[in-house]
């Protein structure tokens, strides 16, 4: 990832003609493989990094049945039923190939599908919401070029057609807007707080709901007892003993990048799979931010 | 009398004889194995410590890496027939372990390998290859749990 941002940089300079004399073929040569896309732009890099830092891996590839990459279906079991997630690769019949920026944003952010249909919100854009306008266009940038895969959805399997009551339910829980940096803060805690709350969406599993499904916000990150696939998600804010007080900045981010615990064990379950697919692939500076973040958070009991 | 000297007899014969009995049990075998799993999150949570920069013991790690190395030797050992989670609630042992034991061996033979290539990483003392190669070991170690140890209830 980083030797190919630096020759994204080459690229980028070659291109804009600072290189002169024999570098002008070398950018020729940078060019026409841009071209065919042989290299990918900056903005491609960026947003694989987007794609990874926001977790969208995971649920959108059915890695226990070898599914091709973001293409979808695999199952996501909770309280409300069990949930297909969909292609997200740009084929155009079955996945979201002819999606402009704007309808991605939407999705992300608002939770409107093009056809303005509300998405169930196991789709986390209660948490995207807080996404940059570069960080959804990169990764617009990136799935676009990704190799589209024709693959149908699965419909979700629901007790009731919860759909038509989707929009009372945003209107109760959803608070849309983008992220907005604590000038009271550091850059490193604001970095680390809009990878924990925006990207990462790590308080949709790590807190409990209330009936509906709402996030309990007065106990953001404070683990859960009955996590989206029945089972007990722990409190990740800084109580000493409940949640993970007793951890230092780095066996938060080391734990971030190989799913070890300070004890020695290894993380298994969907955090292994966030993890695999997601922070293990994040710069340090960004595991170290999440950590500082983390760290900073009210302590609080429970679950 | 005669009862007091049977009953003399049959308490030390019980006494003699109960802890032959309890040999093996599959409640020792699970608490033997939990003992020997934690040996080996010990020694990785000691790497860890030198990973990580907290500790300056670069040359403990290999110590370390041989410890896995012995401990992974013994996995297939501990788990024979009858010690999962369908038949005792102390264990997170899935019966898939017995139903797929080809690739139950494949996965702890993975911890070989991944730990005999750190003893050799850790000789030469680069606490960032260290940390590379533990990576691995800690894939090898999840590629275990992920499918044959159920999640924390």
């Amino acid at each position: 990832m980083h030797s190919l941002a630096v020759l994204a940089v080459a690229l980028g300079l070659a291109a804009s003609g600072t290189v002169i004399g024999p570098g002008r073929a070398v950018a020729q040569t940078f060019d026409r493989l841009a071209a065919e896309a042989v290299i990918p732009s900056k903005a491609e890099i960026r947003g694989g990094y987007v794609l990874r830092a926001a977790g969208c891996v995971p649920c959108h590839t059915d890695h226990k049945n070898k599914g091709p990459p973001l293409a979808g279906g695999r199952a996501l079991p909770t309280h409300f039923g069990t949930f297909y997630p969909p292609n997200i690769t740009p084929d155009t019949e079955t996945g979201i190939g002819d999606w402009s920026i704007e309808d991605l944003a939407r999705a992300l952010r608002e939770g409107l599908a093009p056809d303005g249909s509300h998405y169930y919100p196991a789709f986390p854009y209660t948490s995207y919401t807080g996404m940059s306008d570069q960080d959804v266009g990169d990764l617009w940038t990136y799935l676009m070029a990704q190799p589209p895969v024709a693959r149908a959805k699965i419909p979700h399997e629901l007790p009731f057609r919860f759909r038509p009551v989707l929009g009372i339910w945003k209107s109760l829980f959803f608070e849309p807007g983008r992220f907005v940096d604590d000038p009271a803060k550091d850059e490193i805690w604001n970095r680390g707080a809009y990878l924990v709350n925006a990207l990462g969406h790590c308080r949709e599993c790590h807190t409990s709901r209330n009936i509906l499904g709402g996030v309990d916000n007065s106990r953001r990150l404070a683990g859960t007892a009955r996590g989206p696939q029945g089972k007990k998600v722990p409190n990740i804010t800084s109580h000493p003993k409940d949640g993970i007080g007793g951890w230092s900045e780095s066996d938060i981010a080391f734990f971030l990048k190989t799913g070890f615990y300070p004890d020695g064990d290894v993380a298994g379950g969907a955090m292994a799979e966030v993890i695999d697919d997601g922070t293990s692939q994040l710069s340090d500076a960004d595991r170290a931010a999440i950590a500082a973040y983390l760290r900073d958070l009210r302590p609080l009991s429970g679950p | 009398m005669k009862k007091v000297t049977l009953a003399l007899a049959a308490s030390l014969l019980a006494g003699v004889v109960s802890p032959v009995f309890a040999v093996d049990e599959p409640e020792n075998i699970i608490k033997y194995r939990k003992a020997v799993m934690s040996a080996i999150g010990g020694h990785t949570g000691a790497i860890a410590g030198v990973v990580k920069g907290e500790v300056g013991f670069v040359a403990h790690v290999e110590a370390h890496a041989r410890g896995i190395n012995e401990m992974s030797k013994l996995i297939t050992q501990l788990f024979p027939a009858g010690t999962g989670s369908d038949a005792f609630k102390d264990t997170r042992a899935l019966p898939a372990i017995w139903t797929d034991k080809a690739k139950f061996d494949a996965a702890a033979q993975a911890l070989q390998d991944t730990s005999a290539k750190l003893i050799e990483v850790a000789q030469g003392g680069d606490v960032g290859a260290i940390g590379g190669q533990l990576q691995n070991v800690g894939k090898a170690c999840g590629g275990c749990h992920k499918p044959f140890r159920a999640e924390k209830k």
